[in-house]
């Protein structure tokens, strides 16, 4: 009991053990971050950043459905709202929403839990307002299938064989269902985007979709599309984070293989 | 009001999980569990979303004869009666359980089967395309199925270190990469919906 007591000892008196350095990487990314904003929103020069293929692909992948006069479908996985990948594929979809309201082509979006399912319905509907077409948008076409991941599966490729769709977005956290919906996808002729930050599918995706947006890419995403300076400005602060991330890689290394004892970098971070 | 007040909830709850997961005062308040309850709880309600949508879709379709509508209503008896089933004798009871375990479980396992088919016919297109990257692919491919397989180290001795090298350092390389780049990329996301910039999940096409 007394040694229970003795480890639960607040670091500095105030913080909980082993998160001290993790809360002052968490301030230093979120600095960078906000510097980068307030540039942008200061109209000062901000970097470029690098052109994302899959997302300049969109615009293609939904022009080729209009053409087709068949309908493009759009689903964020199977994760929930807990899932920072969800919340990127929200971002997209309002963007996706709005070029198939511009350009009056059916978009099915298909879901495996219901508070996404909720939230994916407000921002269509949103997104053909903002079109000035709210009378386009069908209420019938933003479906729940299951919250059961192969029964989701299923219903996903029941669809694809009856509607075929043209285009095929999936954007956010897939597991094992996501080569069934890709190759299946592929076997009706859909152009596919696709993007997720889990690595164990990212070796399908990149195998059976004609364009694959890789880890961090897909939280770019909406800022991408928006085109406005302040959100660019928070994905060059991201960048400029990712090389702060990899300078302490480069550091860390060196010290494991030149320094004979210890790790002064390691002991840093973990307190 | 519509986006101002899901913001603030967004900003507060981001705060109270920073504070709770990074200060010794907050982990002992428990805040984090009490938060997770909030959110099982509001999301056991939207089940009943689900299952709205479902049933007006569904019912739709029978109602306009669409092309498989009597698939619709097989759907339907199976959603309301395995509901009824498991409310009278819980998930637990004997033929709900049955149910369960002889007509879901071996379809989701026939589903999950057959990815080793995709698999082949995605392997299939992506080595017939005749590109630079193709063609490491392909011999990274093969380098590592003969290795893992007992062929391998009979053809050449070392062969099978030489498959465990590639999926230890290079593969586990580039992976960890993607995941470094993938968590920075999810805390500017959170910071973006923290500072009120994005607001995709408010409806709409998701910027201020």
């Amino acid at each position: 009991m007394l040694f229970a007591a003795e480890a639960a000892k607040p670091y500095l008196g105030v913080f909980a053990d082993g998160k001290f350095a993790q809360f002052v990487l968490m301030l230093v990314f979120a600095f960078i971050v906000w510097f980068m904003v307030t540039r942008a929103k200061a109209g000062m020069k901000i970097p470029e950043i690098r052109k994302i293929n899959g997302l300049e692909a969109l615009d293609e992948a939904i022009g080729r459905a209009t053409e087709m006069g068949r309908p493009v479908h759009f689903t964020p996985g199977l994760a929930g709202v807990g899932n920072p990948q969800t919340f990127a594929a929200f971002g997209l979809l309002g963007y996706v929403a709005k070029l198939c309201a511009k350009y009056d082509t059916r978009l099915i979006q298909t879901n495996a839990d219901y508070v996404v399912l909720a939230i994916n319905e407000e921002i269509i509907r949103q997104a053909y307002l903002e079109s000035g077409r709210p009378d386009a948008f069908n209420a019938d076409d933003v479906q729940f299938m299951s919250d059961q991941q192969f029964a989701y599966a299923a219903n996903v490729m029941n669809m694809f064989q009856k509607d075929k769709p043209a285009a095929n977005i999936m954007m956010g956290a897939f597991w094992a269902e996501s080569l069934i919906f890709a190759e299946t996808a592929s076997f009706i002729g859909a152009i596919q985007i696709a993007g997720t930050a889990h690595t164990h599918q990212l070796p399908f995706f990149i195998t059976a979709c004609d364009y694959t947006l890789i880890g961090e890419e897909i939280y770019a995403a909406s800022a991408y599309l928006s085109k406005e300076p302040v959100l660019y400005g928070s994905l060059v602060g991201q960048d400029w984070a990712k090389i702060f991330v990899f300078a302490m890689i480069i550091i860390g290394t060196l010290i494991a293989n030149f320094q004979a004892k210890g790790n002064w970098l390691t002991s840093i971070l973990k307190k | 009001m519509r986006k101002e007040l899901p913001i603030i909830v967004t900003v507060l709850s981001g705060l109270v999980v920073i504070f709770s997961r990074y200060f010794h005062y907050g982990m002992q308040l428990g805040l984090m569990d009490t938060l997770d309850k909030w959110y099982l709880v509001s999301a056991s309600f939207a089940i009943l979303l689900g299952v709205v949508n479902m049933v007006k879709i569904h019912w739709g379709y029978i109602r306009r004869r669409k092309e498989g509508w009597w698939n619709s209503i097989v759907l339907l008896l199976c959603l309301f009666g395995y509901g009824a089933l498991t409310v009278q004798q819980t998930v637990d009871g004997p033929q709900a359980a049955w149910i369960y375990n002889n007509l879901i479980t071996p379809g989701d396992s026939t589903m999950f089967a057959l990815i080793a088919f995709f698999i082949s016919s995605a392997a299939y297109r992506a080595f017939r395309v005749r590109t630079k990257e193709a063609t490491v692919l392909l011999i990274t491919a093969v380098i590592v199925l003969l290795g893992k397989a007992p062929i391998g180290d009979a053809l050449i001795n070392g062969w099978g270190t030489l498959a465990d090298w590639i999926l230890k350092v290079p593969n586990t390389g580039g992976f960890r990469a993607i995941i470094i780049g993938a968590a920075i990329g999810a805390f500017a996301t959170g910071f973006r919906i923290l500072l009120g910039l994005e607001r995709a999940h408010l409806g709409g096409t998701g910027t201020k």
